[in-house]
């Protein structure tokens, strides 16, 4: 069987960012940063539309930076506020969706557009979009491998490892920085609304599996492949957006997987 | 009674000269000078709100003091350098139980050799650990995932990966918080064994009291300043410390013992 170039573009998107979601999401879900993920994701959306307005065609660089400000200014605002995380995140998550729906309803002409960015379409993926998640592939994945031990321990404990020379202020900020732009660039697949179940359900999958941090990183990276290549693969003759199929291959990999938890309860010693 | 053999014994493992904190504007620190002496087990003691964990986190370079200077190991403020020779176990990880971090892993993390152990053999990462996991009898949690440790089970293998980088300070913070009361007493065994056995510095903070008369040589009291130091016996009877405490406050004599009926003290 032929591929269509853009069958080809969608799979080589989706099997370069699907691993990448899966490995980031481990730490993401561990440091309880999946509403955060779902913010910038929605702050795409006024990235997008500020796109249209300035008359780009391809709106990817002023939706990378959008998310990237949002980013930015979550953490700017829990430093210098005493507001809780969940708050100021829900003020800009429903502050940058109003500002993108303002600005997408003054514009003739990008209604139809809209459910590609909310939902994801293959058919919207270009080869610029695939050299970009090669290049974030490649950024993230070796910037996370190189710095496990520090990451790790961050997680574990942030102050212990400040003690341990991990200079864990400025981790933190390198971390959201490549969170927000493997997130940004994985909108094309799954849409704002659906993006950030590739970087939670991965993981919590692999949880379910394995027994180290080892295996849970491996299983995950292997989940999001599956997930994110399956997805796509299924949308095109299904005819339905690329998002919904992925999230929802996602989540039979997921059920599927608390069989796993009930043969490794069986498997266990009883006390 | 310190028998510790102290190789150095001029030599302060912190000196703190007029510290000043404020928080929020409110004075939390007010003036606090301290002198630990390098080779000792010592406990600082304070009751909830009187700046012990202020103080600690100074020390540890996670807090800029508004004046005074802070001293560790002879050399100078807590740098990112020098905090390479500090030993620091917190009271209990934060760990969200999705994070699958094992015991083993855990403690690969904490020295060069075994940095890599992403990629290398477990036997390898075993082999390297081998003689730290066998001094904290921690052997058999390796495969544990750290976030489902009991209290108990957590402060051993803390203070196994602190020991990891062979500290000359160690900093204990509220270390039996989450111990029950059998296993305080062996796990203040473990770390006079530990102490002995390395001749390093041992400093743990708390507000039990009672832990004090037991197994620390000095006691500093805090309570927004060091109130009173000394030894345990002099410390526990000073009026001043009944004052920090409050005036109903009766130090224990005797190691306490597990009461079935009543509630124990915090």
């Amino acid at each position: 069987m032929e591929l269509e170039p853009f069958m080809l573009r969608a799979l080589l998107a989706a099997v370069l960012l699907g691993p990448l979601c899966g490995f980031i999401g481990v730490f993401v879900t561990a440091r309880r940063m999946s509403f955060f993920s779902d913010t910038i994701a929605h702050a795409a959306l006024a990235g997008v539309a500020l796109g249209f307005l300035l008359g780009l065609s391809d709106p990817t660089v002023p939706m990378v930076l959008f998310s990237l400000l949002v980013a930015g200014l979550i953490l700017w605002l829990k430093e210098r506020t005493h507001l809780l995380n969940d708050t100021i995140m829900a003020l800009l998550l429903s502050g940058s969706v109003a500002l993108g729906m303002v600005i997408l309803s003054r514009l003739k002409g990008f209604r139809g557009e809209l459910d590609r960015y909310l939902f994801g379409d293959i058919l919207s993926v270009g080869w610029g979009d695939v050299v970009l998640a090669a290049a974030v592939l490649v950024l993230v994945g070796s910037a996370l491998l190189l710095r496990l031990n520090a990451l790790s321990l961050m997680t574990a404990h942030p102050d212990l490892a400040h003690v341990a020379g991990v200079p864990v202020r400025a981790m933190n900020y390198a971390f959201v920085a490549l969170l927000t732009l493997t997130v940004a660039l994985s909108i094309r697949l799954l849409g704002i609304i659906l993006v950030t179940s590739l970087v939670v359900i991965p993981p919590a999958t692999a949880r379910n599996l394995a027994g180290s941090l080892r295996q849970q990183i491996l299983l995950s990276l292997l989940f999001g492949l599956a997930g994110a290549g399956g997805g796509v693969a299924l949308s095109y003759p299904m005819d339905l957006p690329s998002g919904p199929c992925i999230t929802l291959t996602l989540a039979v990999l997921f059920v599927a997987s608390l069989a796993g938890i009930r043969a490794r309860r069986s498997q266990a010693p009883s006390p | 009674m310190d028998i510790a053999f102290r190789p150095r014994p001029a030599v302060a493992a912190i000196e703190v000269l007029d510290l000043q904190v404020r928080l929020g504007g409110n004075p939390v620190l007010q003036g606090v000078r301290l002198r630990i002496e390098a080779g000792r087990m010592v406990a600082l003691i304070g009751p909830n709100g009187s700046g012990k964990t202020t103080l600690l986190r100074c020390l540890l370079g996670l807090h800029r003091p508004d004046s005074g200077s802070i001293h560790l190991l002879d050399e100078g403020p807590p740098t990112p350098h020098l905090l390479r020779r500090v030993g620091y176990v917190p009271q209990r990880l934060p760990l969200d139980p999705s994070f699958l971090l094992t015991v083993r892993e855990f403690l690969a993390i904490r020295r060069p050799r075994t940095a890599g152990w992403f990629w290398r053999p477990t036997r390898f990462v075993d082999d390297q650990l081998h003689e730290a996991v066998a001094e904290m009898d921690v052997t058999r949690l390796l495969d544990r995932p750290v976030a489902g440790l009991s209290g108990g089970q957590l402060q051993r293998v803390l203070i196994c990966s602190s020991l990891l980088n062979d500290p000359e300070l160690l900093l204990l913070d509220e270390p039996t918080a989450g111990v029950d009361t059998p296993g305080e007493e062996d796990f203040y065994g473990l770390i006079a064994e530990v102490h002995r056995r390395r001749h390093l510095t041992v400093v743990l903070v708390s507000h039990d009291l009672s832990m004090v008369y037991r197994h620390a040589s000095r006691v500093y009291a805090l309570n927004g300043v060091i109130c009173c130091e000394g030894a345990p016996e002099e410390v526990m009877n000073a009026e001043s410390l009944r004052q920090a405490y409050g005036i109903h406050f009766t130090p224990y004599h005797h190691h306490h013992h597990h009461h079935p009926g009543g509630a124990h003290g915090a």
